[in-house]
């Protein structure tokens, strides 16, 4: 794991470094610049990470308060209780025991053709996952907490008749992800209030008529800096030029060539542990889909075929990430910033099919 | 147990290093610059194996290595298992035992496996270490364990360095064979040699020679591109399981009692396990995008041109271009990498491509047209 120079002004290229910022050192955390001048350069915007760490909420706390946070984020414990869901809405195989066992066995892990009826099925859980998204994301405002917006999306998806796939998914408690800036993925809904100035990516993935369908996108919310709206466009693009290469005969293992020129372009990284996965019958099923280029990825397009693309990108050189104790928040390393755009994508004769797709990203 | 589900074999790991009471400093990060190669340990039952672990163990060769073994049989229940510590302190390398605490849900969409991720926490924890060795218990296959820590590479520290099979000097010929009363499924013995890239013939001190030279033969046969030594209770040139760099380097292919010239030489298969060394000539690059694409076809659809069903376990190979570089060709299951190498150059000549699994003595030769 390499640490590089994290000044987005770097004047030597951001090269790989080792000194780092005794503030952040004192307060816990990774910060790297490759020279004192680099570093009394960036200094005017570096410093605000010094002020002190997002307070927890009133009535709230941090669960790990002996964990080393890699960046500013706290969780704010306790966990709204697990929400409910109506009888009449059918499950998914794994919500009884938490675990998917169906995933490991074959079937699941051979690439998947859906015929004409299972992709007509699939598209309408996608364009549902779609307005749910759309509808939960309306209502991202400073002072609302992650879990007010898991309300809202919970009560979204059974007032369709449909299973949120995360909740109890591995024990996963929630019914969708909430990953605010430098949380690479996964994040948990809890109570911590936006704060203008955040970024949030929101993660829906639902069951309906035996489909899962997944999606998410990276959220402003209220007024954002330069360089969130660069890597919340940058984390789109890569993901477009990703789909504009998928069609019958492309490899799975090429799929990494076309995002990663792209965050490399405007320095950023991709994280290589999270790729993206077939869903349909499965949540998670082949294939496994790395963003990263040079990689072993397995399979071939074929029409029919059904999978998420859903590159992750950090701000700066380092790829890498850390896990939260509660065994799902995956963070940055440097606690720079993170975003994410992901689209269920079929692959039909001669192209490509967005199941998913909503309207272009817009951050003015 | 379902042999084809994708098994978590480090379900509960006994981790043992030496050197642990060194360690006591926190390691720095700047420490984890260091990538660290992991060599899966697979064998017959009896044949030696935990010796050799120990032997590793316990000899002063200044390296810190930790041994993972795996007391319980792969299994896909993945819910998160923690163990206890206990401390041997031993004479020579102190051996520490640690359990490893293994993750949960986090990684699902994930590609690292579970057990690697634990290992690597356990290594921020205690320092870096110079080798892994995972053994895996008698009954794994390591043609599935390998594909999961070789991809682990792309997103790990530690990549893996090679597979060790340790065969029984004794009773080897037979559980290959397949003839003995041994309670080990014998196809699954071939397939462990099959996906080794160092044999180990262990007790060749209370062996027969002439035992000893037929199975060492059979053992040619199944695997052609393997290291064989003989070692006996487990001593051995540490030169011989470690720094094997048998993912990334050019293979060697020992045919010595085959001139193959154009033709293909195949071996008999054991138990459905044989192995086929096909040439290869010199490629343009359409032809070595036909060799490419016959190849995905073998690895990812498990099927001949003609539509026969082959099981690729482990390939390899190295052939030229017409632009004069050197290609490697390295696989295990549906994994496969090819590297060029443009300053290597390449003197001319037929290349070869092994492939070793079930099926592949249907291989005539690879369609370039």
């Amino acid at each position: 794991m390499t640490q590089t120079c994290q000044s987005s002004s770097c004047l030597n290229g951001n090269p790989a470094s080792t000194l780092q910022c005794p503030k952040c050192d004192k307060l816990g955390i990774k910060s790297y610049f490759c020279t004192q001048e680099c570093f009394k350069a960036s200094w005017a915007v570096h410093k605000a990470v010094h002020s002190k760490p997002d307070t927890v909420e009133e009535g709230t706390y941090n669960p790990f308060p002996s964990y080393r946070f890699s960046g500013t984020l706290r969780p704010a414990y306790p966990l709204s209780p697990r929400r409910q869901v109506p009888a009449h809405i059918p499950r998914p195989d794994y919500v009884a025991t938490g675990r998917p066992t169906s995933e490991s066995k074959p079937h699941a892990r051979t690439i998947q053709v859906l015929d004409e009826e299972q992709q007509q099925r699939l598209r309408v859980a996608c364009k549902m996952a779609r307005e749910v998204l759309d509808l939960t994301a309306a209502h991202i405002r400073p002072g609302i907490t992650t879990d007010e917006l898991d309300a809202i999306c919970h009560a979204a998806i059974i007032e369709r008749n449909a299973y949120p796939s995360p909740l109890n998914y591995r024990e996963y408690p929630k019914s969708f992800c909430t990953s605010v800036n430098e949380v690479i993925c996964h994040g948990i809904p809890d109570q911590r209030k936006l704060v203008e100035g955040d970024i949030i990516n929101l993660d829906v993935s639902l069951y309906y008529n035996g489909m899962h369908s997944d999606l998410n996108a990276t959220y402003p919310v209220g007024k954002i800096d330069e360089e969130s709206k660069k890597l919340i466009r940058t984390s789109r693009a890569s993901l477009d030029a990703a789909i504009a290469i998928c069609k019958p005969g492309t490899l799975v293992r090429d799929v990494g060539k076309a995002i990663e020129p792209v965050a490399k372009a405007n320095g950023c990284s991709v994280v290589r542990a999270f790729v993206g996965h077939g869903t349909h019958i499965y949540f998670h099923c082949a294939p496994d889909i790395p963003h990263y280029a040079k990689n072993k990825g397995v399979g071939v397009m074929k029409a029919g075929m059904a999978f998420t693309i859903e590159p992750m990108i950090n701000l700066g050189g380092n790829w890498e990430e850390i896990h939260w104790p509660d065994n799902w928040t995956a963070t940055t390393i440097d606690g720079r910033r993170s975003a994410q755009f992901e689209e269920t994508l079929l692959i039909t004769e001669d192209g490509v099919e967005v199941l998913t797709a909503g309207a272009p990203l817009n951050l003015d | 147990m379902d042999d084809d589900e994708v098994p978590y074999v480090c379900q509960r790991l006994r981790l043992y290093y030496s050197d642990l009471i060194e360690a006591a400093a926190p390691p720095d990060v700047a420490q984890d610059n260091k990538t660290v190669p992991l060599t899966l340990i697979c064998g017959f039952l009896g044949a030696g194996k935990s010796t050799l672990l120990k032997y590793i163990l316990t000899e002063r060769h200044g390296y810190r290595i930790a041994v993972i073994m795996n007391e319980f049989s792969d299994t896909a229940d993945i819910e998160a298992k923690s163990i206890g510590l206990s401390d041997s302190g031993g004479a020579a390398g102190e051996l520490a035992e640690e359990y490893l605490e293994l993750a949960n849900g986090c990684l699902c969409c994930s590609i690292k496996d579970p057990g690697l991720a634990s290992i690597e926490k356990l290594m921020k924890k205690k320092g870096s270490f110079d080798y892994i060795l995972l053994e895996t218990t008698g009954l794994a296959d390591p043609s599935s364990l390998a594909p999961v820590f070789w991809q682990n590479s792309e997103v790990s520290d530690i990549y893996l360095d090679g597979v060790v099979c340790v065969v029984d000097g004794v009773f080897g010929l037979q559980q290959l064979r397949g003839d003995s009363s041994s309670a080990e499924e014998p196809g699954l013995s071939c397939r462990q040699v099959a996906g080794a890239d160092v044999v180990l013939v262990n007790k060749t001190d209370i062996a027969k020679a002439a035992d000893l030279d037929a199975l060492e033969g059979l053992i040619a046969k199944v695997n052609p591109t393997a290291a064989v030594h003989r070692t006996t209770r487990g001593h051995l040139d540490l030169a011989h399981v470690l720094n094997l760099a048998a993912y990334t380097s050019r293979p060697h292919v020992h045919d010595h009692d085959h001139d193959h010239g154009d033709a293909a030489t195949h071996h008999d298969d054991l138990h459905g396990v044989s192995s086929v060394i096909l040439p290869v000539p010199i490629l343009s690059p359409d032809r070595a995008e036909r060799l490419e694409r016959w190849l995905q076809t073998l690895l990812w659809e498990n099927k001949l041109p003609d539509g026969s069903a082959v099981e690729v376990l482990r390939c390899k190979g190295v052939w030229g271009t017409v632009e004069g570089a050197t290609c490697v060709l390295q696989g295990v299951r549906s994994l496969y990498e090819i590297t060029r190498d443009e300053q290597r150059g390449w003197d001319g000549g037929n290349g070869k491509l092994v492939l070793i699994g079930r099926g592949v003595g249907a291989v005539e030769c690879i369609p370039l047209e």
